[in-house]
């Protein structure tokens, strides 16, 4: 499974595969292997390497509060759109594919029409284009050239504004 | 079943643009058809003609039915090899129709360097001998051939797909009732003497037909004994006395129609029938394909337009439309007849892969002919996919795809690189044809990967032993490979060289596959029996 999660404003991509309680977790590059259980509704135990860890997991409006060790982490889970909701009628500005942003054609609070390319992703020989699936005005964008993109990710954000 | 809706805009400043580019892709190809049609040049065609004997492609014609159509295989075999010396390798190959039914020929072109073999004509006789085993088809050999090129013996001769199995193949055909038919209309010397004498049924031309092992040259040398050519293997000798011909022909009409009347009476048995409707042309403008391929083939193209220009009013049964949605599979027809199409459209996941595979095991139950366009990069790559199983799901495909018992036939509509062109059915997968599109490409992977993997290798060799790579060093280093990858990338590179049956113009695809489907139904379909799913 893959998880993308938001901390602090910043974005952590992680691979999770499990095996009962074992959980494989791929972060940055690095593989770690964790057991994990609940031992009461809300209340994990954590086993990494010989470190035992006891969180308690909250849950907010939007986010989570994992408090561990006295510390609090608030934690927003960024959900993914994969390929297999692709055959929405309007296009979206997630990233067909994982691979490599090459070009950021469009400015951050510049106006767009519709089908207008925002960004290149190279992946697997071949330029993916992703378009403004509506005129408006590009409120953000998360990525810079050279910059890894995943599948599924949003690449940039959109004020819809038909009149544009 | 319900239409393909197109959302083509052929006001498009894109649109317009990647038709013009196809459009001089396809005069190109046309251009470099209509100069190897004209065989070994002005001046051996006269000659050829000066002793009545009719062109290789003029045999063909009038042995056909007539307006019915010849598929010609590897037109351009040989294509910027030994200097161009070999247009057309020196030999035709193809299926045509006589009395209604389909045959193989291959003509020996005399005007190419005595009609003699070099390596790729031998690969090209071969290739057609196959197509002919594979879909039962009688075979017609139109003899007119010095044989083995010489000086290239080496690579003619000794090996197993060499000279010799021209004639193994034709005995097993023979013991699998496939007729083998030759009409000697010029010299069968040495070696080429075995393609009459391994005939069923045989005809020779007077004055211009002669077999014999050895020539006179070779018989003055050997023995001191002086004949002519005619005394030594001529008509007379072959039908009156030796018994290695059974039909004496007056002239090249003459044998022609001698020919047709052998085929008249081969008895062929029914062809495997399938649920064949009137077919029925597309609903788009097949040549709005020009415009559909994008001109750099780094930008993907929706594969859904291409097929809504391919089968048969533009019908479309999709399968699984929202799951593994980089692979398009469904149901349609071409020229009346049912097909499994298999197109891709992005690069394989997983996903895609289950769903192909279950889509062959659809079409092999059903008995219905696969179809792959075939554009394709290659697997996903990286740790997500690999630990996914990618590679195990890629392998069902390619089980699915070997197995597959049905005629299968691949077109190369773009890219065919790495295990890609496995999954789709390349070569190696036994399509009974596999036509490329003058825009495809095809590689073990893109030039700029190999450049960058080799760089990256390198550059880490040199790194250990405390040396930095220069830019220039880098660029010096990936050149070369660039260049080469864009050389043997070409559909041209790869037709001369017969990695598939020749390249046309996306305009004939429908009218290529509705004639290959055809011709496969003289062999029967066998029941579907797959081997171990890696699960």
């Amino acid at each position: 499974m893959f998880i993308n999660y938001e901390h602090n404003s910043h974005v952590y991509n992680v691979t999770v595969e499990r095996r009962e309680n074992q959980f494989f977790i791929m972060y940055d590059n690095n593989e770690y292997t964790v057991d994990a259980s609940e031992v009461k509704p809300g209340q994990l135990s954590i086993q990494l390497g010989d470190r035992v860890i006891k969180c308690v997991i909250s849950e907010g409006e939007d986010s989570k509060f994992v408090f561990i060790d006295g510390d609090i982490f608030k934690v927003k889970r960024i959900e993914l759109t994969g390929r297999k909701q692709t055959e929405k009628k309007e296009g979206d500005l997630n990233s067909p594919i994982s691979g490599t942003v090459v070009q950021v054609k469009i400015k951050e609070g510049s106006k767009v029409k519709k089908d207008d390319v925002i960004l290149v992703i190279e992946a697997m020989k071949m330029e993916y284009l992703i378009r403004a699936p509506y005129a408006g005005k590009v409120t953000k964008i998360h990525f810079k050239e050279k910059d890894q993109i995943e599948i599924g990710q949003l690449s940039a954000e959109m004020e819809r504004k038909e009149d544009y | 079943m319900e239409v393909i809706e197109s959302t083509i805009n052929t006001s498009s400043k894109d649109y317009k643009e990647n038709f013009s580019h196809y459009q001089k892709l396809a005069k190109d190809l046309k251009d470099k058809i209509s100069i190897v049609s004209k065989g070994g040049g002005e001046e051996s065609v006269k000659l050829h003609k000066s002793r009545k004997k009719m062109l290789a492609r003029e045999r063909i014609d009038a042995l056909l039915d007539p307006d019915t159509p010849f598929i010609e295989f590897n037109t351009l075999a040989g294509y910027d090899m030994y200097d161009n010396k070999a247009p057309a390798a020196g030999i035709v190959t193809g299926i045509g129709i006589i009395h209604g039914r389909e045959v193989v020929v291959v003509a020996n072109d005399a005007t190419v360097t005595g009609g003699t073999y070099y390596p790729i004509t031998v690969k090209k006789h071969l290739r057609a001998q196959e197509i002919a085993m594979e879909n039962n088809l009688p075979c017609l050999y139109l003899v007119d051939s010095g044989g083995a090129f010489l000086p290239m013996q080496d690579e003619v001769f000794p090996d197993r797909e060499h000279f010799g199995r021209i004639f193994y193949n034709q005995a097993k055909m023979s013991s699998m009732q496939i007729p083998q038919i030759a009409v000697v209309m010029g010299s069968c010397t040495a070696g080429g003497a075995y393609v009459p004498a391994m005939s069923d049924e045989t005809v020779i031309v007077k004055g211009n037909g002669t077999i014999f092992l050895g020539g006179p040259p070779l018989v003055k040398a050997a023995t001191g004994e002086e004949v002519t050519a005619e005394q030594l293997g001529g008509a007379d000798v072959h039908c009156r006395e030796s018994g290695v011909t059974d039909h004496y022909a007056l002239d090249d009409p003459d044998a022609i129609r001698i020919t047709r009347n052998i085929v008249e009476n081969l008895n062929r048995p029914e062809k495997t029938p399938l649920d064949i409707k009137k077919p029925e042309d597309p609903a788009y403008d097949i040549h709005e394909i020009y415009g559909i391929i994008s001109k750099d083939p780094r930008k993907p193209f929706e594969v859904r337009e291409i097929i809504a220009r391919i089968v048969d009013g533009s019908r479309f049964h999709e399968f699984k439309a929202l799951y593994g949605t980089t692979l398009v599979c469904g149901f349609g027809r071409i020229m009346g007849y049912p097909v499994g199409v298999i197109a891709n459209n992005g690069v394989l996941f997983s996903e895609s892969a289950l769903k192909g595979t279950h889509f062959i095991e659809l079409c092999c139950q059903r008995k219905i002919p696969l179809v792959f366009l075939q554009n394709i990069t290659g697997f996903m790559v990286g740790r997500k996919y690999e630990a996914g199983g990618i590679a195990k799901d890629g392998a069902k495909m390619v089980t699915a795809v070997t197995c597959a018992q049905v005629p299968k036939f691949t077109v190369i509509i773009g890219g065919s690189f790495g295990a890609g062109n496995y999954g789709m059915c390349g070569r190696a997968y036994g399509p009974r044809q596999l036509w490329m599109w003058p825009n495809a490409r095809i590689s073990v992977m893109g030039g700029q990967q190999a450049a960058t993997v080799l760089l990256t290798v390198k550059r880490d060799q040199l790194w250990r032993k405390g040396i930095e790579m220069t830019k220039k060093e880098e660029q010096e280093l990936t050149a070369p490979i660039l260049k080469k990858y864009e050389i043997e990338g070409n559909p041209y590179y790869s037709t001369a060289r017969i990695w598939d049956d020749g390249v046309i113009d996306p305009v004939d695809t429908r009218l290529v596959l509705g004639l290959g489907i055809s011709a496969s139904l003289n062999a029967l379909i066998p029941d579907w029996k797959p081997g171990v799913f890696r699960m």
